[in-house]
């Protein structure tokens, strides 16, 4: 048994003893009620069994059938499943609950007729009275609807999961937040202080984060050059970091199912010269030259800069995240630092145990992050619609999500738990002792709500091709910049 | 009983018998008109499956590539849009470049293993060779593993920095190769990835087809002091010429297809920075579900089995011109 899977276990074993504690105490006063099963469809570690385990016990006539899959094939089956509603009216199919990736939230946004409107369901009284049973158990009170929980939950990533006509569609689950992981033991190696504060300070802004990667490349021996060691594990992941740290990503809430694009903007084009593969210089002035055409809006420009000038500076190792070369270069210290959202913490424990108290959590640079995210939905179709919404207010509930948080390191999406001790005094031995919730904490409420659109992953797949080809040198910044905007008009037509 | 037995028996000699004169006039009883309508039910299960899921699908996805289709609007699915998918489709380079990848891979994956083939089935049609058997299942092993364990272990191989490839280029002293983003060395690794796993499967195939060389042209031939290699290639090669066409075509249709391999690999859907990885299954499952334009998806469907059908086509003729020099 992996260390990792021995912690599950031993997290999986504390929450069963708690609640089934409890359910001694309540075994014989609890009526029968009718069996049903909720399907739910997922992906990652959205839904974690040990939890489902927990929920069994308060409702042993609920059993959860969870089906995963890969992020994209799981939108696609939802997709299929809808449509047999929609064009043929089809009801009862799988699933009773859908995750939802924020990437995709707009997408299926623009079709709110796949999903219950949250609104219109009441939490049960018999839920209610099979949960007081349960001592250790959060209650969740009976005809509560989606209004009535909403002010639970951290508004940017409440209105992830609203419709148009203010339907709600989606209830968080956790809340990525990204913060800096380093290798203290590296960083001390290569001069840079490593109590977490003054790392922090060393970084307010992007520029001043490259800096630092410079100064630690330095340090790197010509010999770890040539393997590959970097400061950061892929230059790439600033830019998504760097996108979130705005007010608006490629669309503006116009009110429409699609919302409206703003990718490009009309402004200053450089002129591309094609044998030069550079801006071309005007040659009386001796100046670059500029025409008016369509060009990348500011907030992608200013990511993409910043990952281009990384890129250049060659900090980043370029191993692509969650590939055998990453977890590889976890353990072996081949680069010193990773932008982690909370949910990373788990993943790096379990890929690299031997590295126990060496890492620790530091701000990320810029002022707040977040990445990922998920949304349950209750589609349209499906037949177990109360239990569901009973289901889903239980395990997204203040309590279950700090469980969660604790065990798994997710964090929770529900603010009305922000002060609690609990969370705020977190510490995660794994991170030199970090306060990881004080931390992720303060980095997710700097945030504010960013519309998604309705093509947001093609969009993003085709910038992150985009900023891949200049990293592999296919391209220059320029170049690349130009195919992508093709490439978007092309997505997006 | 005995008796009656015998009786029976020898009666038709005596005389013949008058139903069985009758039977030919009498179709719906006997052996012979199962050939008729109880034919039809035997053949019922896999026609009602072909109607499902083989000409349904080929039907309905013709429909689609002709429309804009958004399966989830409420008033308005279908759109008529004539050719105007195809022409999106021609006008896209990712397209060619998809094409240009597929081809590439193809033929970076199945003349090496035609030739490897060809080797193992002759090491194992070896008549001293010990253990055929057992030999005969390992080169099976590969076919019969899952596509994407296959290229998770590929993936971990041919890492840019710490694979087990690159370790050793590295060891001497080489610099590293970047398998994922060079276009060439990409394709490489994909055409090894579908070399290992095929290479057993097509070898069983010559082999089956070198046991059907008579021996006595092999012993003519040793007579007539042709050498191990000389035999090779005057008597075995010549014998092989149908199975090489027929593995060609197999190989060929499935070099078409070609997805799981090149996707894990790339870990991407569009096939990495440059679409260097993409194949034309890649390019349809990216249109159809990343761009959702499943419009798209069905015209690239359609103009894959245009190429199918123009490689068939080559194919038939070649092989008409191997039959009619067989005949010579």
């Amino acid at each position: 048994m992996s260390k990792k899977k021995f912690n599950r276990a031993v997290a999986a074993a504390a929450l069963i003893a708690t609640v089934g504690s409890g359910l001694l105490l309540a075994a014989p006063a609890r009526a029968t009620a009718t069996p049903v099963t909720i399907t739910i469809w997922t992906f990652g570690d959205v839904i974690e069994p040990a939890m489902l385990r927990a929920y069994k016990v308060i409702h042993p006539e609920v059993t959860i059938a969870l089906k995963k899959a890969d992020l994209d094939p799981s939108m696609t089956n939802l997709t299929t499943s809808c449509a047999a509603y929609v064009q043929n009216h089809r009801v009862g199919n799988p699933p009773d609950i859908a995750a939802v990736e924020v990437s995709y939230s707009g997408y299926w946004r623009a079709y709110p007729q796949c999903f219950t409107d949250l609104r219109t369901l009441n939490t049960s009284s018999a839920n209610a009275a099979a949960q007081s049973l349960v001592a250790s158990s959060s209650n969740i009170a009976a005809n509560l609807n989606a209004t009535d929980i909403k002010t639970n939950y951290l508004p940017w990533r409440w209105a992830q999961g609203t419709g148009y006509n203010d339907s709600v569609i989606g209830i968080p689950t956790d809340v990525g937040g990204l913060e800096v992981a380093y290798r203290t033991d590296l960083f001390k190696k290569a001069g840079l202080p490593t109590d977490r504060a003054k790392v922090g300070a060393l970084w307010p802004t992007w520029d001043k984060f490259i800096a630092v990667g410079k100064q630690y490349m330095t340090k790197i021996s010509a010999a770890d050059k040539k393997k590959g060691v970097g400061f950061i594990d892929n230059v790439g992941t600033i830019y998504a970091a760097s996108m979130n740290q705005g007010t608006y990503k490629y669309y503006n809430n116009n009110g429409t199912d699609a919302g409206q694009l703003v990718y490009k903007v009309k402004g200053k084009m450089p002129v591309y010269d094609a044998k030069t593969k550079k801006q071309k210089i005007d040659p009386k002035t001796k100046k670059p030259m500029f025409t008016t055409g369509w060009i990348l809006n500011p907030n992608i420009t200013k990511a993409w800069d910043y990952t281009i000038k990384a890129n250049d500076a060659g900090i980043g190792t370029r191993i692509g995240q969650y590939t055998s070369d990453w977890n590889v270069g976890m353990t072996k210290g081949t680069f010193a630092t990773i932008l982690a959202p909370a949910w990373m913490m788990d993943y790096i424990k379990g890929q690299a145990p031997t590295t126990k108290g060496k890492w620790d959590i530091a701000d990320l640079p810029g002022g707040g992050g977040n990445q990922g995210g998920t949304q349950l939905t209750i589609p349209a179709w499906s037949a177990n619609k109360q239990a569901a919404w009973d289901f889903m207010n239980w395990y997204l509930a203040p309590q279950q999500q700090l469980t969660v948080f604790k065990t798994y390191g997710l964090f929770p999406s529900t603010k009305s738990i922000y002060n609690d001790p609990a969370l705020v005094n977190f510490k995660d031995p794994f991170f030199n002792n970090a306060p990881v919730g004080k931390i992720y904490l303060t980095g997710i409420q700097k945030l504010k709500p960013i519309f998604e659109g309705k093509l947001e992953r093609a969009i993003d797949q085709a910038i992150g091709a985009g900023l891949g080809r200049v990293a592999a040198k296919k391209q220059g910044s320029l170049q690349s910049q130009i195919q992508v905007l093709v490439d978007l008009d092309k997505a997006t037509k | 009983m005995a008796d009656i037995a015998t009786k029976e028996r020898s009666r038709p000699k005596a005389a013949p018998s008058p139903w069985k004169q009758k039977r030919p006039k009498k179709p719906g009883t006997g052996v012979a008109s199962l050939n008729g309508k109880w034919g039809y039910l035997f053949v019922a299960p896999f026609i009602a499956m072909f109607l499902i899921f083989g000409l349904f699908p080929v039907a309905y996805s013709t429909k689609l590539a002709f429309y804009k289709y958004d399966p989830l609007s409420l008033d308005q699915a279908w759109t008529w849009v004539g050719l105007a998918n195809f022409k999106d489709i021609l006008a896209d380079e990712t397209f060619w470049l998809s094409l240009g990848n597929t081809f590439e891979i193809w033929a970076l994956s199945t003349f090496p293993q035609m030739i490897l083939a060809i080797g193992f089935a002759a090491i194992l049609r070896n008549r001293f060779l010990r253990g055929k058997t057992f030999w005969r299942t390992i080169l099976l092993v590969p076919n019969i593993t899952s596509v994407i364990a296959v290229a998770i272990i590929f993936g971990q191989l041919f890492g840019r920095d710490y694979g087990m490839i690159n370790s050793i280029i590295g060891f001497f002293g080489f610099p590293h190769i970047d398998f994922i983003e060079n276009s060439f060395a990409s394709h490489v690794a994909v055409a090894v990835m579908i070399t290992w796993r095929w290479v057993g499967y097509n070898s069983l195939i010559f082999l089956a087809s070198m046991l059907a060389i008579p021996d006595d042209l092999y012993e003519s031939a040793s007579l007539d002091g042709a050498g191990a290699w000389k035999q090779f290639r005057y008597v075995t090669l010549p014998g092989l010429r149908n199975t090489i066409t027929f593995v060609l075509i197999v190989g060929t249709i499935g070099g078409l297809q070609v997805y799981a391999e090149p996707l894990t690999l790339a870990g991407t859907n569009d096939g990495g920075s440059s679409h260097q990885l993409s194949t034309l299954t890649m390019y349809l499952f990216n249109e159809s579900f990343i761009n959702i334009r499943y419009g798209h998806g069905a015209a690239i469907g359609i103009l894959i089995t245009i190429i199918v059908l123009i490689i068939s086509l080559i194919n038939f003729v070649v092989t008409r011109r191997v039959a009619s020099e067989d005949k010579k």
